[in-house]
Order: structure tokens, then C-alpha cells, then sequence
């Protein structure tokens, strides 16, 4: 999986926190590698926003995965998630994909 | 070469050898001075956040010229959607800095220069855009931070450059050589341009025939011979030489930009970085193009630092047990009210750019310098219901030193407190961090930097399309049916 931020101009949401623990909780994982979202074999790739503007939502941005999650402020993929539970909800996420 | 980071964009200022005072004192390494650092430190911060994961997206983008990845503070502006990231890089910055990062001004510089040698090789037939664009190249290449330097000193106010006893008032061409020119004279509260790598020098006003040697456009690296620099005292500056960091307020940004005067003493400039020699009809269009591109940034900036101010003066007012009150929640909203209004005000401006002849984009100048004018104003009420919230200790804080001391200490400790739970070294830190950003130096930048009211004013009037407002009215009241 890679990570991929919005630009954070003005976020919402702790953009760094949550990457962060995103990174951390990926470390833990056997089946889960991050690579840097240049990289062309991106499986899942996380768009992580600060607000519903999602500027890092772009179609040649979700081409380089197959598959992408994208974080717009307090949701995931449109769906409501607090901003405490947002790194957790994306891990359950990953594992489910890989 | 490529992108910088922060140390090595300090190391690169400690190669440099610029002649620089200040308090009569002739400065070694602005890298390493107590009076320049916080200025260093917010310029490296748009290295450093151009590197970071999270702004990569904001503060990077791909070159016109080579497709490489470069800084955006070197990029020439291809859309509006630049027009408005550059906003948005800014409002960032503000929010991290909480202070003036100077990069800014040269990169506007640069967009205004890149155009208007475009449109006068196209009327004359001579090669400044060529030219333009070899520097340009060398500035992404290398990642430089330029300065931008227009205002000049002026002197008499009711005379033209030409009509000046002392043509040193504006900066102008004293001789012309076979490989380049000499020019004399003087910018005057240069943001940024103690710790530049180089100048972008322009004419600073519109200009006649007469004034030919004063239409003059050019690039100077910063320790160039002749080239002098007079560093400007801010409120309270003594304080960054005071080893107080609480006192300081913001000890790692500083406030404002730190801003010289810049004295060219016959310098010598070749020809491959002069960008208008004489060609006094396109001094203005320089001026406007890049009076506009500065005032669209400025409620992109002004609402990061606004951003900051605000939290500051929420947590001060936690901290005392009065957040909860409703006239300062009113004040509050009063000031995220003012803060976001500037901030669409550069948002517009950004939207309704347009393309230029040279390919690159420029933002409305009408709603460029509406911006600016509400920033002479929101920012001044913004700072106001700050220190109206804050109350009379933000004059009256005793110092650092005080805090710290044996015998006195205890009781300014005790005496600052307000709940239990909140150490006074927390009151004091919010209470000096909006005192450096309410009171003094900070203000006025926001006054006059990028140029003062009137000159917004006589911009708005230039564009204002009064004629159309008077159709408008004519056939709706039905005069001369």
C-alpha cells in the first residue's frame, strides 16, 4: 500500500497524526508493505485529505493503485468516521484488501 | 542541484559573502546572527515543507521548461489551478510560521518578469525573455530564493524619476557598456533580501519618455560588488539578542519578513540578466502584473497567520476560564468571520486569472487588489479582538528574566496562574506570541506590504468599469428613452 496527502493547506483533521499511525500500524502488519506512492505495483492507496474539498482525490492520483481509499476530512470513501477512529477504520480496511 | 532542504539552503546563504549592517555592525553569516535566524528559519521552512510527505503536493509541482520536479516558490504559473494552489502554499506556510517565509515576493517577481519580457521582445524585437529564461532555469535548477525589489526611495514625492535633484531616488542606469550596464540607487523595506541568494530588480512606477534610464529591469545576486544592505529594527527586536525565548514570542519565526534597505552603489549588472533597459512603456504593465500577483497572496498568508492568532487567543482565553463565555465566543467567530473572508478574497482573485501572451497565468488584478485593501483592514480588527480578549497583562507581562528569577519569581508565578491545572509558563508563552503578532512591526506589514491602501485604491479605480455602472443604472432608471 502507499500513502499519498491531500497538500494539507488547511486540513480538518491531524493529516500528519493520522499517517503516522497509519505507518505504525502497517509496520505491524506481515502481509501489509508501504511503498512510496511513486512507485508503479501500489496495490491499495490511501488519499489522505484534510477537508471534503479532497484535492488529492484526482483521477491520475487513484491510477496509480489498483484500488484507493481516499480520506476526505471526518470520512472515509464518503462514509462518516471520527477523527480518533480513522486510522483504525483504514487498517481494517487494508487487511481486508490484502 | 535540484530541490534544497532547509541546512542546505543555510549552508548555502553561509557560502555567499553579501555586505550587510545592522545596529552599525557589518553581519558575517546571516545563517548564524540572532537577528537574522528566525528570518532563515521561516525561508528554510519552504524547503523543508516542500520535502515533507504532506506538502509535497502544495509546495512541488514539475517545471515548464525541463519536467523536473522544482519548488513551486521557482514555478511560473500555467493555470488558474496554480494561481490557486499558491494560495493555498501560502495559508500553510502562514499557519506553520505564523510569520512572513519572504520566498513569495521574488517568485511573483519572477511570473511578472517572465511575461513582460515576452510582451516587449514581441513589440521590439529584442531577446529579454531568452534571457529571462536562462536565469529562470539556473533559479530551478539551484533553487534559489530571490528577493523582489520595487519600491524605490522616491524622494520628492511631486516630482518624477527624470525631475529628482538627486536621480539617486530611483534606482536608474548610470552607464551602459559593451557588456552590460551600471546602476545606482536604492530599494527601499525589501522583504526577504538579507537572506536571498539574489535580486529581482524593478521599476517601481509608471514612467515616461523622459524617464528612459529609470525603466530598468535587472538581476543582481546578493553579494554582488556595490551591492549594500541596511537591515531594518522591528518592535521588540532587541529581544532575539536577549537570549529571552519566551519574551520573543515567536523565538524560531520572528515576525514580518525582516526588511532592508537595498543600495545599489554603482553595480555592475551584464547584460544576460537585465530584463528592461529603457523601454519606460512597459514599466507599468511590470508594476501591475506584479502589484497583482503579491496582492492575491496576501489573504492566503495573512489567514495562516490569522489561523494562528486565533487559536492563541482561544487557548489564552481556556486558559483563563473564559472561553465559555459568550462575547468571546462572538469575538472569536468575529475573527474567523474576517480571517476566511480574506482568504476567499484571494480564493476569487485566483479563480477568475487568465492567460497572459507568454503562456503563463496571472490572477484578476480588480479582486488581486480587492484582497489586499481588506487585508489593510480585516487583519487590523483581526488584531484588535485579539488584544481585546487578551486583556491589559499583554502590555504588562513581566519579563522572562523576571519569571526565572530567585527572589521575584515565585510571586510573578503565583500571580499569573489561573486555574490550577495551567502552568503560568503557558499563559505567559500565548500572551507574548500574540503580542509579537498584534503589536508593532506586524501590523503595519500588513498595511503596507505589497504596496499601501492608496496605491490598491487608484488599482480598483484603473478597473473599476465605471462606465458600465453608469449604463447599468441609465437603463434601469430609463434616462434618455
Amino acid at each position: 500500500m502507499a500513502l499519498k496527502y491531500c497538500g494539507s493547506c488547511n486540513p480538518l483533521i491531524n493529516l500528519s497524526q493520522i499517517g503516522h499511525d497509519l505507518l505504525t500500524a502497517i509496520e505491524k502488519e506481515d502481509d501489509l508493505v508501504f511503498v512510496s506512492p511513486e512507485s508503479t505495483d501500489i496495490n491499495t492507496l490511501v488519499i489522505l485529505c484534510g477537508c471534503a474539498r479532497a484535492c488529492g482525490n484526482l483521477i491520475e492520483t487513484r491510477a496509480r493503485a489498483k484500488r484507493s481509499i481516499v480520506v476526505a476530512g471526518e470520512t472515509i470513501d464518503m462514509t462518516p468516521v471520527a477523527e480518533i477512529n480513522i486510522s483504525g477504520t483504514l487498517t481494517e480496511k487494508l487487511r481486508k484488501v490484502k | 542541484m535540484g530541490m534544497m532542504r532547509g541546512d542546505e539552503y543555510r549552508d548555502s546563504l553561509r557560502r555567499l559573502k553579501p555586505e550587510i549592517y545592522y545596529l552599525a555592525e557589518k553581519i558575517a553569516s546571516v545563517a548564524d546572527h540572532p537577528a537574522f535566524m528566525p528570518h532563515v528559519n521561516a525561508a528554510a521552512l519552504t524547503y523543508d515543507m516542500a520535502r515533507a510527505p504532506e506538502f509535497e503536493e502544495l509546495l512541488t509541482t514539475t517545471s515548464h521548461l525541463d519536467g523536473k520536479k522544482i519548488n513551486f516558490f521557482t514555478h511560473i504559473h500555467h493555470s488558474t489551478h496554480d494561481l490557486i494552489r499558491k494560495v493555498k502554499a501560502l495559508r500553510a506556510l502562514g499557519q506553520h510560521t505564523a510569520s512572513c517565509f519572504a520566498r513569495c515576493v521574488g517568485h511573483d517577481a519572477m511570473n511578472a518578469i517572465f511575461s513582460i519580457t515576452y510582451d516587449i521582445d514581441q513589440k521590439n524585437g529584442t531577446d529579454y525573455h531568452p534571457r529571462f529564461i536562462n536565469l529562470l532555469r539556473e533559479v530551478q535548477a539551484k533553487d534559489l530564493f530571490l528577493s523582489g525589489a520595487m519600491t524605490d526611495a522616491k524622494g520628492d514625492r511631486r516630482l518624477s524619476p527624470s525631475q529628482q535633484p538627486d536621480p539617486d531616488q530611483y534606482v536608474h542606469v548610470v552607464e551602459k557598456k559593451k557588456d552590460g550596464i551600471v546602476v545606482r540607487g536604492a530599494k527601499t523595506h525589501i522583504t526577504g533580501a538579507v537572506n536571498a541568494h539574489g535580486h529581482l530588480v524593478m521599476p517601481t512606477t509608471a514612467m515616461k519618455e523622459a524617464d528612459t534610464d529609470f525603466a530598468v529591469c535587472f538581476y543582481v545576486p546578493v553579494d554582488a560588488p556595490g551591492v549594500i544592505h541596511v537591515f531594518g529594527r522591528q518592535t521588540n527586536d532587541d529581544r532575539k539578542c536577549s537570549g529571552c525565548l519566551i519574551d520573543q514570542g515567536n523565538a524560531e519565526f520572528g515576525i514580518v519578513g525582516g526588511e532592508a534597505l537595498l543600495v545599489f552603489e554603482d553595480v555592475f549588472v551584464p547584460w544576460e540578466h537585465v530584463f528592461m533597459c529603457g523601454e519606460h512603456d512597459f514599466a507599468f504593465e511590470l508594476v501591475e502584473r506584479f502589484a497583482t500577483a503579491h496582492r492575491q497572496n496576501y489573504g492566503g498568508c495573512k489567514a495562516g497567520l490569522s489561523d494562528v492568532l486565533i487559536g492563541a487567543i482561544y487557548g489564552l482565553n481556556e486558559t483563563q476560564g473564559t472561553a465559555g463565555a459568550a462575547h468571546i465566543k462572538d469575538k472569536i467567530v468575529e475573527m474567523v468571520h474576517l480571517a476566511e473572508t480574506l482568504y476567499c478574497c484571494s480564493i476569487a482573485c485566483s479563480c477568475q486569472g487568465y492567460q497572459l501572451p507568454a503562456g503563463n497565468f496571472i490572477a484578476d488584478p480588480l479582486l488581486a487588489n480587492v484582497t489586499k485593501l481588506n487585508v489593510t483592514r480585516n487583519v487590523y480588527e483581526i488584531a484588535r479582538l485579539a488584544q481585546d480578549m487578551a486583556g491589559g497583562m499583554l502590555a504588562t507581562l513581566p519579563s522572562e528574566a523576571d519569571w526565572r528569577d530567585s527572589v521575584v519569581g515565585k510571586y510573578v508565578d503565583k500571580y499569573l496562574k489561573t486555574s490550577a491545572e495551567v502552568p503560568a509558563e503557558t499563559r505567559m508563552r500565548l500572551l507574548r506570541l500574540i503580542e509579537g503578532m498584534t503589536c508593532g512591526t506586524a501590523l503595519v506589514e500588513s498595511m503596507h506590504g505589497a504596496g499601501s491602501p492608496q496605491a490598491q485604491k487608484i488599482m480598483i479605480m484603473r478597473r473599476a468599469n465605471l462606465e458600465h455602472k453608469k449604463r447599468l443604472a441609465r437603463n434601469l432608471a430609463k434616462i434618455g428613452e
